[in-house]
Order: C-alpha cells, then structure tokens, then sequence
C-alpha cells in the first residue's frame, strides 16, 4: 500500500496522458473503489499515484450531434440531477438513483465505475442497453489521440478493462436513442439503493404499436463483467410486447446467464431472479 | 518511509496546511494529523456513514477519501457544523426527540441530515430516510431521528 | 437563588412518565464526547493483534525476531513470553495468547506494541508461524462423533456444558396430550455490530497499579478478572469507562485483547491502545448463540399446553464464553412463558473451531421465543382454535408461581396480548390473509403475534445481585449522583436522575451522574438482565430518600413544623399540605454545613434485591419482576423473490410503568430494529470457521428506508418491588420479533419456515419447495 514514490495531480488532459506514457501509474478519481481496495489489499497501488479530479476536460455532461458525452469525473449525483440526463437517458438516471448511498454518490464517478469494472457495477447495465462507447485519451505517438470502444468489448473481466496502460477514460458516450425508445433498470435488493447487486436487468427497445424493435437487454452479476443477453434480445426483437412475449423473454434471460455461487447468492438463486427481474422490468417498459 | 504531500485547504471556514502520506485517507488525517475526533471510524469501507463530513458543500465519507485529494478543497466537520448556531435547530431536535442513544453515529446522521434538509428543504419522512440510507445506527432503529428531523424539515437553513 | 425570585406557591409535579432528553445527547449531536477510540495518553503505544492463519493446528514455531527489529516496535509477545497468563472466560478453557494450539481463526498467536498502528500492522506482517494441521471440527452435530477430532484434551468428549432441567412429568404430559407435535428449529450466527468497535487502553503507573480505559458492562466483575489474571491486588486496579459505542451484551465477558493489552503496558511501561478494524470486529468479537432445538409441545383438545420438551445443540466454538450459559435464561421461557404443567429441558454446547458465542441482548430468549411461539401457532391450528385465543387461555395471572419457582406479583400477559391484538386487528386481518392466499398475484400479506416473558428485576446468579450509590449535596443543591451502574448507550444516567429528581424535589440539570470509575462509585454486579433501571433504581431512590430524611428533619428543626408536613419542590422547601415556599433547598444546606454541627448532606444505600438464587434443579424466584410483551407484526412476502418486507409493528410491553416515556420508546424501537435485522436481514456466515462476510457491505444491517411503522403501547402493572413501579425493559423488545415475523410468513404464505435467518434467498427456497410438496 505505501509504495508510491510519486504523486501527481495534473490539470489538463495533456499532461496527465504524458505521465500516464511514463507507466506504472494508478489512477485516483473519487477514490471511493480506490481506497478501501487499496487498503484491503486487493489493490497494490503503483510508484506513481495520478490525481485526475483537476482535469478540467474530463468534466461536464454535454449533447452534441446527436451523442451525449459524459465526462469522466462527472459524479453519480452529477447524473442522477442531471436534467439532460433525466429527459434524454433517464434508464441511466433510474441506475444512479439505485447506486449506494448519497455520500458515495457525491464522490464516485462514472468514469471510476466503469474502470472498477465490478460484475456487478450499477451504471454498466443501463450504459450497455444504451449502446454506450468509452472514449479513451492517451499519448501513444507523441500527441494526444483519443479512441473510441463499445463499452461491452472494453470490460474483459472482473476488475479488468481493456484501457491500455498509457491510456485514460475521458468520456463515456451514449448516442440519443431513438424516437419511442423505452428502457428500464431494475436491481435486486431488499434497500432501495445500498446493496451491491445480487443481480440486476436494464432493458430497453422502442415499443410502437405496441412492438418492441431495436431491443437491448443487460445483466449485472451474472457473468464476469456485465453483459448483453443476445437470446433475451431475439426473444423481444419484432414482437408484442404480451404477457407472452415477456414471460418468453423473461425464461431466455434465465437460459442464457452464467451465473457463478458467492456470498452474496448461488448460481441457481441469481437465475430464478433474473426471471423474476426481467420480467418485472419489461412490465413496467410495456405500462410506462 | 511514505511519500508526503502539502496540502492546503479550507477547514470549517479556517485555511489550513498540513502534510500528509500520499496514502492516507481523509478521515485519518482529520483525526490523527487535526486532532478533530467528532469524525468516527466505522468501518473504514464507506459501508456506515459514521465518518461523514461536507466537502465542497456536499457530503461524502471522509474513511474513503484520500487526504491528499483536500487540496484545494473546503471541508466542513461536525465540529464546524456544531459552532454554526444555524445547525442548532437540527441538534436540538434530535436531543428532544430522542433520537440520542450511544451518539457514535451521531456526528454522521447530523452532518448528513443537515445536508438532506440543504438539498430538501421540506423533505417528508421518505425522503430523509433515503437520505440517510449510507448512515447504520444500532441502537435507536432509527424513527426518533427520522422524526427529529423531519420536525426541522421547512423550519431552517441548513449549516453549509 | 434568591428568595424574591421563587414563586409563593409551588404545586407538586414530577418528571416520572415524561419525556426526559438523555442528559448527554447535547453533547453527542454536537460530536464532543470522547469514546475510547478518541482518548489518546501521551507516550502510548498502539497495539495489534496476529491471529491464527489456521483453523485448526498445532503451532511449531513462532519467529518474531524480524517484527522485533522493525524500527518503531517495543515489544512482540507470544504465549512463550507470559508463561503466569491464566486462563479466562466463563470455564477458564481460554488462554489469551495461544501457545501450543490454535482452534479457530479468531485465535491470538502473537501481539505488538509499537508507535503507530501502520508501524504494528507492518510487524504482524513480519511474524512467521509454522502449523501442522490438524481436523478440523466445524459441523456441532459431529462433535460428538468417534473419531471426531477433540479440542480440548481436558474434555475428551467434546462437552463444554451440559444443562437439564424438569419439573412435572413429560411423560405424564404426553400421555394427556390430544395434540403432539414436534419440530427442529435452527437460529444463527448474529453479531453485536456496535457503531464502535471495541477496544481498551491499559497504563501501569510506576507503583504498578494499573488503570484501565475499558467499555466493559461489569467493571466491578472485570477487576476481580483481572486481579487474578495478573495476580495482583484487585485494589489496585482501576477501570474507567468512556462513553460507549454500543454494548448490547457484548462486553458482559473478558476477551483476549484485554488481558493481551495489559500484558503488552506491563513489558513496555507505556500506556498501550489496542482497537479494532471492523473487520477484526465481526470476526473476533462474540456472536449469538446459534442453537438447533428440538421442541416437542402437546396440549389437550380444549386448549390446555400439558407439556413441552427441549433438546438444544449448542455450538460453543472454540473457547467457552457466556453463550454456553443460555440455556439458563431458555429454560425460563420453556417453562413458564404461558401455563405448561410439564417440561423439561436439555442442552448440550460442545466444542467446534467455530467463532464462540457471548451474550447479546435476549441471551437465548430469542432463539427459545421463536421456537416456542411457533408451535403456539401450529398447536392452535390443529385444534382449530384462534391462536390469540389459544394463548390468552394459557396466559397466567398476576401472583401466579410457575413450576420453576418464578412468581409472578405483577404479570400484563393477557393485557400485552389483548392490546397488541386489538390495536392491529390482528384477528380480522389474518383471517382476510388467510382468504387472500389463493388469489391472484405475488405478493402476499401476512401478521404474526408472540410475546415474550424476561427478567425484569435483574437474576440473581452471582452472590449478588445489588448495586451501591453514594449521594451528595453541595452547598447550592447541586446533586451529584455516584452510581455503580454503567451507562450503555440506554439512558439510565437519566432515568436514575430522574428519581433522584422526584425524591429531592430539584431540577434535572441540578443533578450530575458520576458512573464511569470503580475508584469512585460503589459496586454494582453490572449491565445485564435488563436489571439497571430495577435496581439501580431502587438504590439510587434509597440513598435519595436518606437525603430527605435528613434534610426535612433539619428543616423541621428551623420551620416548627414536623418532617411530614414538609415537602421539597424545585429546590425549594415547602410546606406540603399547600406548597407554600418556606426557604430555598440550598440555604439549609449552607445552614446545617455552617452551623455548630457543621454537617453535610451525603447518603449511601445498597440495594440488593428480593429475588433468590436457583437451587440445583435451576429452580427459585430468581428475578425481583418480569416483564412481558407482545408483538404483532405485518410483513409483505414477494412470492416471486422472496423478498419479505415488515410493514408494521404493534408492540405492547408490561414495563410496570414508564419513566421516561422518550427513553423507553427508544429502546423498544431500536430492540424491535434489532429484532428485525435477526429475522429478516443479518446473518453472519461461517463456513469451515471462517467469516465469510467480515464487513457491512455483505452483513447487512437494517437501514433507515427498511424500518417498519411502530405503534407502540405500554402496559403499567406497577410492580411493587420497582422503582416507582417500574421494571427492566433493555432486552424485551427484540426477543419476539423472529417469533411474530415466522408466524406472519406463514400466515401470508402457508409455509412454516423454521430456520432462520429469512433472507431473500432461503424464503423463496423454502416457498418453492413447499410447492412442490
């Protein structure tokens, strides 16, 4: 834990991807995973400790053709009274809503979150029904260069991402969905909010007609990252969105996910809630 | 030997300096380094609230924040809260109340209720305990001090 | 105070029944007080602990000399180093540091002193233990096996503690039985979870008494521990206590760290400090008692219990601690909570490498209610009677003497169950959710009624069972109240100020409690049994009435009128046919100190109450009062995840009579939150003696958004033994909320879940596999 040489808090994108080419560096943005990871253990902090909170290009909510980009430091209350977020993502402002406690959610960032990669990670559900992109900032060639990946081929795992080493999150960005589009969050839990998900089920699709097209169905803690469920998908993709459809749905859902035995509930368990939850959330997709 | 850092930063209204491990987290600074022991250790996790304090106006859990990331920035602790005489209505509610049993997590629940009642003037009772959803309290299950302070909820300014 | 500032007349008034704020709650909302953890002596030292990495093992080697040599450490010791430790605990089985042997994780090897505790967490890196395994024992159902591994060589077969109890014949009980029925029931590991974790701070000073900063409950009990412990004169130990961070029972005993700290202060000469993390907290503080029991209960066709039977299993971990004791308090229940002609009663706690278990509030009444009440619902749906009507039939009446010897001078059973009922609807409402079952949708209501029966009036299970107060008055009618009662978090500082109060006639913030120093205040056995209030109580208003004896016979002396015709009102002696003002209170007290007498006013008194030791058989008066309450409780099952939600509680609780109406309530809120979290949300996990969730984000405790509406109703019985006719009240509130909250799942569901906890998880399994049924 105490084998940091150096610290470092730039104030300009710039200049933290150039110390971020020099390698071994941790990155501390809320510091709310940080910490108590580090301190536990479980995370050994690297030579060089890098305070990015000062980075003023990595804030700020914004629309833009057609894409909102969220700054990376931008904190979970940030999203949550966030009424663009509210009126153009609310599936994601419903996620915040569910996320810890209000002292965590005033420190924790988004960008932090999606570093964390947690099986589990309460924003991650809604980002990837959201179709979302992390924008990675870094100095590979001597000049800052920025690149974009889907957020569901950037986590690898739990706890891993595949930022390059010499490379920051800058932003997270989530194309404005479509005309008619509906998605919901839902997270298991007996609290409103403090749990870390046993499971958790964001869906979302544009529902015309009574059809549900362009359908995105996610599942927390359920497999080593959280994931999209293709066969949830096809069971929804063209259809009435019935009590058919979504009991239908709702047993892909419970085919189609890995999940694993731990503390918090067993394989079988996370199963029959995914059921249980993907169901109750496509209800209320079908009543809003 | 850990790497040490200066910082400045503003504590309860006073400019203040210090030097601290890089690693250290800001609740230990506040109790070991300031000498400020109204701030709790609970649980070292950000799980129980009972470390909470206001930075820039809003609250967090000083148990999971690095020390060093007070630079720059205005903290306010149940000490600072307690000598503003705005934050005397809420004090004084959840003595009358009862809502005071052992008083460890208390410095918490005033720092972060008085904070609720900030961001919700006239918060009803669904409201505050949401509020208070990241502060455990053990002895008193709660209700004496959801009651103290919805009994303030529309009647103070909160301490900021 | 001046004379032409008082008023002419005062009328009588008294702060008893009222709404009384705890005289230092000021304080704690503005974070001024200074729990253990803030207390810092100069030059101290700061202490860690190393535990055993095994669970079960014989230790070959221990090698400290690496963590020796890091800059900054005083002193590392092991077992080798206090070859004089003796053993602790409750059957002296428990070495504080582990020389030979390690039986669990929780066991101390080794322990430094250095100056930071990022200086002391380095060196215990620094430590190196070699193990040889040895089988491990963690299923109690095994320990009793052959061939089960033995864990202590002293205790071949594996028995830490055997208790049986009888009265009547069971045999005879089952024969006149209409209905028998019989079940296993299993209660879990729970933890204290006390907002501060624990800790203590020992100084030698150079004559070598020693002072101790500790939150124990029983500092009178913990200096004679200590005294033999390190084989000094119990007089020269002194224990001041710092306001607490929560006790619950859970410093009822001595544990390791204590005499570790003590060990570590003696070989460095420098106060040494030594608390937890919160997760040395969950794993290395004392549980619950987890218990599997057996309860076999038989009743005759027109409503009468005729017998119960009881077997528990108790698994006393590693080391035995006061969770091995709670079968004293269970067979209480078995016996006498409703009318049984017959019972009996067997517990065996053997050894494991399993956490142990200590006392935590209820002490085995939890575990003995939820069984108990359980088959109350069963046995009433059998004969096809209502199950209120069931128990008020067997409820028993004030004066009645059960068969173990408890007399029952004033008992509110019967109007505990009518109020709870009546004020919930019980009736009508579990008739409609009955009806409900079978229609449409997932989410089921249900309520559920028990009622518990507890000490009141403390248990007389040391020699004694009093406590000591010194009281004086200074010059300006300052009280200052030295009671041997401990402050727990619970209000008695104030509820004893308060009779103080209403004996003296003076003003609450005239009066100052000094509880917190043996070196001050008198002897008291300590905070447990839900005794404080009782006989704290009753000392405290026996050394006030000394005082105003005395000082009315002085004021007689000066006003010619006789010590009955005078009374002490808001500081003021008064004449008490009228109230009219004769002169200030503190003008006679500067009167009879200046005179030629010169004399103060400071009064002693010892209250030990009328209750009696148990023979042999565990039969006798133990207590002084009981005390009797009824919960019902509505919860909400979500049938599709099992998720059960407590809507509502009405509680109804035989306190004799209420003090102080905010303190009471406080306590009943917060026990029947505590009961809520056993029920429903905590459960602490071991699996193979390892804690699986040391930690808040996994141990979940109830949260304010989960909290149920409470209606809460008191039933004063006016006990004539009770400190104006009150009795204890600490522990009853969480003891039947499990009870009540299975019998309202099965009232919403149909299924009788008879394991705790009722987590998510297990309800559903537990639903569906009804189903399948």
């Amino acid at each position: 834990m105490t084998d940091v040489q150096r610290y470092e808090a730039p104030t300009t994108l710039e200049a933290a991807a150039e110390i971020l080419k020099g390698g071994d560096v941790t990155i501390l943005a809320g510091g709310t995973d940080l910490m108590p990871q580090s301190e536990a253990g479980r995370i050994r902090l690297k030579p060089v400790l890098m305070n990015i909170r000062r980075v003023a290009e990595l804030r700020g909510i914004e629309k833009t053709d057609g894409m909102v980009r969220i700054g990376a430091l931008t904190t979970i209350t940030e999203i949550l009274e966030s009424d663009l977020i509210r009126d153009t993502l609310p599936v994601l402002a419903e996620a915040a809503d569910r996320f810890a406690s209000g002292q965590i959610r005033n420190m924790g960032t988004i960008g932090g979150n999606i570093c964390n990669a947690s099986p589990a990670g309460d924003t991650l559900v809604p980002l990837l029904v959201l179709n979302a992109e992390v924008e990675l900032a870094g100095k590979p060639n001597g000049h800052l260069a920025t690149r974009r990946v889907a957020l569901a081929d950037f986590l690898a795992g739990p706890g891993r991402t595949r930022r390059e080493a010499h490379e920051l999150l800058a932003a997270v960005v989530v194309p404005v969905p479509p005309e008619g589009f509906r998605a919901r969050f839902a997270k298991f839990g007996t609290r409103p909010a403090l749990d870390i998900s046993a499971v958790s089920v964001a869906v979302g699709g544009v529902l015309h007609g009574g059809v549900f097209t362009d359908v995105r169905a996610a599942f927390g803690a359920v497999a080593p990252t959280p994931i999209r469920g293709p066969a949830t998908e096809a069971a929804l993709e063209g259809k009435r969105l019935d009590d058919a459809t979504i009991e239908a749905a709702a047993q892909a859902a419970h085919d189609e996910v890995r999940p694993i035995d731990d503390v918090r509930a067993s394989a079988w368990y996370r199963r029959e809630m995914i059921h249980s939850l993907t169901r109750k959330v496509l209800s209320h997709v079908a009543d809003a | 030997m850990s790497l040490t850092r200066e910082i400045r930063f503003t504590l309860n209204g006073v400019e203040r300096r210090a030097s601290v491990p890089v690693t250290m987290s800001t609740l230990t600074m506040l109790r070991d380094v300031l000498r400020l022991s109204g701030t709790k250790y609970g649980c070292g996790e950000g799980e129980c609230g009972a470390c909470t304090i206001l930075v820039d106006g809003v609250t967090a859990n000083s148990c999971i924040m690095f020390a060093v990331d007070c630079d720059g920035r205005s903290l306010t602790t149940i000490e600072g809260i307690a000598a503003d005489p705005a934050s005397k209505p809420l004090r004084d509610a959840l003595v009358e109340h009862g809502g005071v049993q052992c008083g460890f997590c208390t410095p918490g629940m005033v720092v972060q209720a008085s904070h609720v009642l900030h961001k919700h003037p006239h918060a009803d009772p669904e409201t505050i305990k949401r509020g208070l959803e990241g502060n455990l309290c053990r002895c008193t299950g709660y209700k004496k001090i959801v009651d103290a302070v919805a009994s303030v909820a529309g009647t103070m300014e909160a301490a900021q | 105070m001046s004379t032409a500032t008082i008023a002419a007349t005062i009328a009588k008034d008294s702060l008893i029944g009222k709404r009384i704020p705890k005289m230092d709650a000021p304080e704690k909302a503005s974070g001024k007080t200074r729990y253990i953890h803030d207390i810092n002596l100069p030059g101290q030292l700061h202490a860690k602990i190393l535990r055993s990495a095994r669970l079960h093992a014989r230790i070959l080697s221990i090698d400290t000399s690496k963590a020796l040599a890091l800059p900054g450490v005083h002193a590392v010791i092991t077992a080798a180093d206090v070859p004089e430790q003796r053993p602790i605990g409750v059957k002296k089985d428990h070495l504080s540091l582990k020389g030979d042997r390690v039986r669990s994780y929780r066991d101390e090897i080794a322990a430094v002193a250095a100056e930071s505790v990022e200086i002391a967490e380095e060196a215990l890196k620094l430590i190196e233990v070699a193990y040889e395994d040895l089988p491990p024992l963690t299923d109690p159902r095994d320990a009793r096996s052959p061939g089960a591994p033995v864990l202590h060589d002293a205790v071949p077969d594996n028995v830490a503690m055997t208790f049986e109890y009888a009265n009547g014949d069971v045999a005879e009980g089952e024969a006149e039985s209409d209905v028998v029925i019989e079940d296993e029931f299993s209660l879990h590991y729970v933890t204290h979870c006390c907002m501060g974790v624990s800790g203590i701070i020992a100084e030698f000073d150079p004559s070598g008494n020693l002072t101790l900063h500790s939150n124990t409950q029983v500092p009178f009990l913990h200096k004679r521990e200590f005294a033999d412990l390190l084989d000094i004169d119990p007089g020269r130990i002194r224990i001041i206590q710092p306001p607490i961070g929560g006790g619950f029972g859970s410093k009822l005993d001595i544990y390791p760290f204590e005499p570790i700290c003590v060990f570590l202060a003696k070989r460095t000469g420098r106060p040494v400090k030594l608390v937890f993390t919160r997760e040395e907290e969950f794993m290395a503080s004392p549980t619950r008692q987890p218990v599997i029991l057996t309860l076999r209960s038989g009743v005759k066709k027109d409503g009468t219990l005729t017998f119960r039977s009881v077997r528990t299993l108790h698994d006393n971990g590693a080391y035995t601690s006061w969770g091995a004791t709670t079968p004293f308090v269970m067979m209480q229940t078995f016996s006498s909570l409703y009318r049984v002609p017959h019972c009996d009663y067997r517990t065996e706690a053997v050894y494991t490498n399993n956490p142990y278990a200590g006392s935590f509030r209820g002490y085995g009444n939890l575990q003995a209610t939820f069984a108990l009440e359980q088959h109350m619902d069963k046995l009433a749906d059998a004969l096809g009677i209502d199950p209120l009507e069931f128990r008020l039939k067997n409820a028993q009446e004030p004066g009645e003497v059960t068969p173990q010897g408890m007399n029952f001078k004033t008992c509110g059973l019967k109007e505990c169950l009518t109020t709870a009922a009546e004020s919930s609807g019980y009736r009508e409402k579990r008739r409609q959710h009955i009806a409900e079952r079978s229609a449409p949708g997932s989410v089921k209501r249900g309520v559920g009624i028990a009622s518990m029966l507890h000490v009141g009036g403390g248990a007389k299970i040391y020699p004694s069972d009093g406590c000591g107060t010194i009281l004086k008055l200074d010059d300006f009618a300052h009280v200052t109240l030295m009671t041997g009662a401990s402050e727990i978090g619970q209000g008695s500082e104030t509820v004893l100020a308060q009779l103080v109060c209403e004996e003296l006639g003076v003003p609450l913030d005239a009066v100052t409690v000094v509880n917190n120093d043996t070196d001050i205040t008198p002897w008291d056995v300590g905070v447990h049994a839900s005794r404080t209030t009782f006989i704290a109580g009753n000392s405290a208003i026996g050394a006030a009435r000394k005082a105003r004896d005395k000082i009315l016979h002085a004021a007689a002396k000066v006003t010619n009128l006789t010590a009955e015709q005078l009374d002490l009102r808001r500081g003021c002696i008064v004449r008490a046919e009228d109230g009219q003002v004769l002169m200030p209170l503190a003008k006679l007290l500067r009167s009879l100190h200046f005179s030629d007498k010169a004399d103060l006013v400071i009064t002693t008194h010892y209250y030990e109450p009328p209750s009696q030791h148990q023979d042999r058989q565990f039969k006798g008066d133990v207590s002084a009062a009981y005390a009797w309450a009824t919960q019902v409780v509505e919860v909400e099952v979500d049938t599709d995840t099992g998720i059960v939600r407590l809507l509502k509680v009405w509680a109804a609780h035989d306190v004799g009579r209420v003090l102080n109406r905010l303190g009471i309530e406080g306590q009943i809120e917060g026990g029947i939150v505590m009961g809520q979290g056993y029920a429903l949300t905590e459960d602490l996990m071991v699996e193979n003696g390892r804690c699986r969730n040391p930690n808040f984000r996994d141990y979940k405790l109830v949260t304010a958004p989960e909290i149920p509406e409470m209606d809460i109703r008191f039933i004063e019985t006016m006990d004539g033994e009770g400190p104006q006719g009150a009795k204890g009240v600490g522990e009853a509130p969480a003891i039947c909320m499990a009870a009540a909250v299975a019998n309202a799942i099965e009232n919403a569901t149909g299924v009788r879940i008879t394991s705790l906890p009722f987590t998510p998880e297990r309800v559903y399994r537990a639903l569906k596999e009804a189903r399948h049924d």
